[in-house]
């Protein structure tokens, strides 16, 4: 009996140190290996050949300041590839300590309590300036009013503008708080048959879709929490009403990127990522020879401003990371740093986050690099108006679906000369019903 | 003490429990890889609204936490059996651990508590705490439970992980999700049924013993009643005989001597003078005759020795009887009160040295008797276990009467042993001869 006791006590011990030394085991680790997850290539589709050029500069300025901490990545991650890649890493709860949110991922993120609030670790930094960022650029780094990801480059849209197409006709360029019936009248001018064949062969826009107007019209297409749209608005209408006129412009015929490349069109939305990665592509053919060109904000619709659309690349913390400040540092050293953010003008397609540098006359210097001589520079003043002034694409992973189906059916409804009121309030019926599953 | 069938039924709820809760992190963990296998992380991801964080690590977790329960169930069964304080311990441990556990799978088993329980209600003799700690139990499933905690808060859910499985595969799991949680909750309810039968059989075990002796009371009472009557008429004989044997001899010498005095009167006066003598000494010896069968008539000891011999008697006994030491030390001079104190001092001290050995299990008992005023103060004290409360049984009632009915008091104290303090007033020079 005696000797089953002692068994007994033995065997607790034995299991009470075991757990106590799995623990410890656990716990203990020499060197800080911090992990960060990205993905290479571009954010913004276009072809980007120095994606870990940016990234190997600022871990080894990192690992620098940060004796004892390494900095590890997987690298050859495909855009495309990316957010599965994430969602196994959190399945099985091996999230980077830092890693770059895709936008469709970024609320689903937040609502399964996989990225940290950043919002106390802000407070807890003496530091750190929000100021410094572009406000709307930090907005889609929110969500329900916290901090959940920091922006570390954005792109907005802006507008093209055929210069010489417009003096050669006499229009003057367009002011920068222009409206839709001042962007129509240019468009009804310039739409028309120059050669005599019978054919439209010069037109108002290539590209300029109904969405870059519904931008400009005040309207908001979804509800604050995404389980509804919201199509069926006096905005949206009148903003359908303006493209089908628009439309109409153009007798049925299309327009094709060739169109815009050989100068024949007037005005073309452009990302300044796709901008930036045509003048630069070293194998491509310069595209915008031949005329002279500049930029400039969408019109505005009647109750709406001269607003387009601007995206960011988000970074963020793992809510369960266990290095908490180290993994914030980085996440600064990433966003806030000056001299990083000035290597997103020099090697990628996007524009700095931070306010000072994208007005720095270095970027102005590095934007100019790409631009043919005697060509005129896009204004870093107005770079900073379109991307504070921009709206934000809502992220959640319909988001792209339901633009898609939009799209189909507005192009439909032009092409079949549908009712704009019936049309719509049916789709937003069925949208709102895809939503609800 | 414990039943076999209670030890069978706690080891099957610990097994039952450790299947289901390593069985749902396991599938939490075979499901994950397969999803990742597959690719489809992003599709799952978007059906769910919480994940675990690391199901590997939660495994690992709840294999430890279990591993723990189960030490502690085997300390409780092997190690401390009787040592009420470590048991006490290690059911506050495992009640933290299986917290723990209900926690790390986000409520999704909360059986375990349950388990927990069922080990508290063995140690808990009374009947209200049992009834409460079932009551806390059966409280806790119910509030611990998924659907009610993930409407507050966002908690990974068993079943988003098995709707990853085609329909069929969907039913057998959760068939076999099902059939564990109510398994377990069923072998719970059958341990708290025999729990409450076991107990029912020992409450009318108890009740039929009660009423045995119920019927044995009042046979001895009756027994009393007679024995009483016998010992009256025994007595009455007794009287008769005394009466007739002194009384009416001495009489009957008196009655013929003085029939003899009449008759010598008066012829011979000096004859008659020498026989009255004779007869005055006759009734002298009858009285003393007379004294000797009252004296008789008074009880045991007491009429026989005086009070100290008797105690001392009582004491020296009850030392060479049984393996209790009792010393007495006495105080007061010529111990000689009147009958009913000396029968009330003699009673209190038996009944005392009675109680302690028998309920305090004393090795040592000291008595002790001093005087203050016209007061005896008397004394009882053992070394044994003395009692936190005092139950108001035949022993102390009956010093309580005894000393009562003649105005004094006692009052007993089983803090440190066992002590009768008695205070009994002494009716002083009224000693009777």
């Amino acid at each position: 009996m005696k000797k089953r006791k002692w068994i007994t006590m033995a065997a607790a011990v034995l299991v009470l140190a075991a757990a106590a030394a799995g623990m410890i085991k656990m716990k203990s680790q020499k060197e800080i290996t911090l992990e960060f997850g990205m993905f290479t290539g571009s954010n913004w589709d276009v072809a980007s050949a120095n994606c870990f050029v940016i990234m190997d500069k600022a871990i080894e300025a990192f690992e620098e300041s940060h004796p004892g901490v390494k900095i590890h990545y997987d690298s050859g991650i495909l855009k495309e590839d990316y957010s599965e890649w994430c969602a196994r890493k959190l399945l099985k709860g091996e999230l980077p300590d830092v890693f770059m949110v895709m936008d469709t991922d970024f609320n689903q993120y937040c609502a399964l309590g996989a990225l940290k609030n950043l919002d106390d670790v802000i407070a807890a930094d003496k530091e750190f300036d929000e100021s410094k960022y572009f406000t709307t650029a930090l907005n889609i780094g929110k969500n329900d009013g916290c901090q959940y990801a920091l922006p570390y480059e954005v792109v907005p849209t802006l507008l093209f503008v055929n210069k010489s197409l417009l003096a050669a006709e006499g229009i003057e360029m367009p002011k920068q708080d222009w409206t839709w019936n001042d962007m129509y009248e240019i468009c009804r001018q310039v739409t028309r048959d120059t050669d005599g064949d019978g054919w439209i062969d010069q037109f108002g826009t290539y590209n300029y879709g109904w969405l870059n107007v519904v931008h400009t019209s005040g309207a908001s297409l979804f509800d604050d929490d995404f389980s509804r749209v919201n199509f069926a608005s006096e905005e949206v209408y009148s903003s359908l009403r303006f493209v089908r006129k628009m439309y109409e412009l153009n007798h049925g015929q299309k327009v094709t990127q060739e169109d815009y490349n050989n100068g024949k069109v007037a005005f073309m939305p452009l990302t300044f990522a796709e901008y930036r990665t045509y003048k630069t592509y070293p194998y491509k053919i310069k595209k915008y020879t031949g005329f002279q060109w500049d930029c400039t904000t969408f019109p505005a619709g009647s109750r709406g401003a001269n607003t387009s659309e601007v995206d960011a690349l988000l970074i963020g913390v793992s809510a369960w990371t266990e290095h908490e400040q180290l993994a914030w540092e980085f996440l600064k050293q990433l966003t806030y740093e000056q001299e990083m953010q000035m290597d997103i003008f020099r090697y990628s397609q996007g524009v700095s986050v931070l306010k000072d540098v994208t007005m720095s006359e270095e970027a102005a210097a590095a934007i100019q690099e790409d631009m043919d001589e005697g060509e005129q520079v896009i204004d870093s003043g107005l770079l900073c108006t379109v991307i504070e002034e921009g709206t934000i694409a809502p992220h959640f992973q319909q988001y792209d679906q339901v633009i898609n189906l939009a799209d189909n059916e507005i192009s439909k409804m032009l092409e079949e000369e549908k009712n704009i009121d019936s049309t719509i309030k049916i789709f937003q019926r069925s949208i709102n019903s895809y939503l609800k599953q | 003490m414990k039943s076999k069938r209670i030890r069978f039924f706690q080891i099957g709820i610990l097994i039952l429990n450790m299947i289901t809760v390593i069985g749902i992190s396991a599938f939490t963990c075979y499901t994950t890889e397969l999803i990742c296998s597959r690719y489809d992380a992003r599709e799952f991801l978007s059906g769910v609204s919480a994940i675990p964080w690391s199901p590997w690590r939660k495994l690992y977790i709840c294999v430890i936490l279990l591993l723990l329960l189960c030490v502690g169930f085997a300390l409780r069964e092997t190690v401390f059996k009787a040592n009420m304080k470590m048991i006490t311990f290690c059911l506050v441990a495992e009640l933290f651990v299986a917290v723990l556990i209900v926690y790390q799978l986000n409520f999704n088993y909360n059986g375990i508590l349950i388990m927990v329980f069922s080990g508290m209600l063995m140690y808990v003799k009374d009947r209200k705490a049992q009834m409460t700690l079932m009551a806390l139990s059966i409280a806790c499933f119910l509030l611990a439970d998924y659907s009610l905690i993930s409407v507050k808060w966002n908690l990974y859910s068993i079943e988003s992980y098995m709707r990853y499985y085609d329909s069929a595969t969907q039913q057998t799991l959760l068939s076999i999700y099902n059939v564990l949680i109510s398994l377990n909750m069923a072998v719970f309810v059958m341990y708290c049924v025999d729990f409450i039968v076991t107990q029912r059989g020992r409450i009318d075990e108890v009740n039929a013993l009660y009423e045995e002796l119920e019927k044995v009371n009042e046979q001895i009472q009756e027994y009393a009643v007679m024995s009483e009557k016998m010992a009256e008429t025994r007595e009455r004989n007794r009287l008769a005989r005394e009466i007739h044997d002194t009384l009416g001899h001495t009489l009957t010498g008196i009655a013929a001597g003085i029939d003899a005095c009449i008759a010598t009167v008066d012829v011979a006066p000096e004859t008659t003078k020498k026989q009255l003598e004779l007869i005055s000494n006759v009734t002298r010896d009858g009285i003393k005759e007379i004294r000797r069968s009252v004296s008789e008539l008074r009880p045991d000891a007491l009429d026989r020795f005086s009070l100290d011999y008797a105690i001392a008697k009582m004491v020296a006994d009850m030392n060479a009887v049984s393996g209790t030491k009792v010393y007495f030390n006495c105080q007061v001079k010529n111990l000689k009160f009147d009958e009913d104190e000396e029968n009330a001092i003699y009673r209190v001290i038996q009944e005392g040295i009675t109680n302690s050995i028998r309920h305090g299990k004393a090795e040592k008992i000291w008595i002790t008797m001093n005087r203050e005023d016209s007061d005896i103060l008397l004394q009882i004290k053992d070394n044994g276990i003395g009692s936190k409360e005092i139950k108001t049984g035949f022993g102390t009632k009956h010093m309580k009467e005894r000393i009562g009915m003649l105005g004094g008091t006692v009052t007993f104290d089983g803090s440190n042993g066992f002590t009768v303090n008695a205070r009994i007033p002494i009716r002083w020079g009224e000693n009777y001869d």
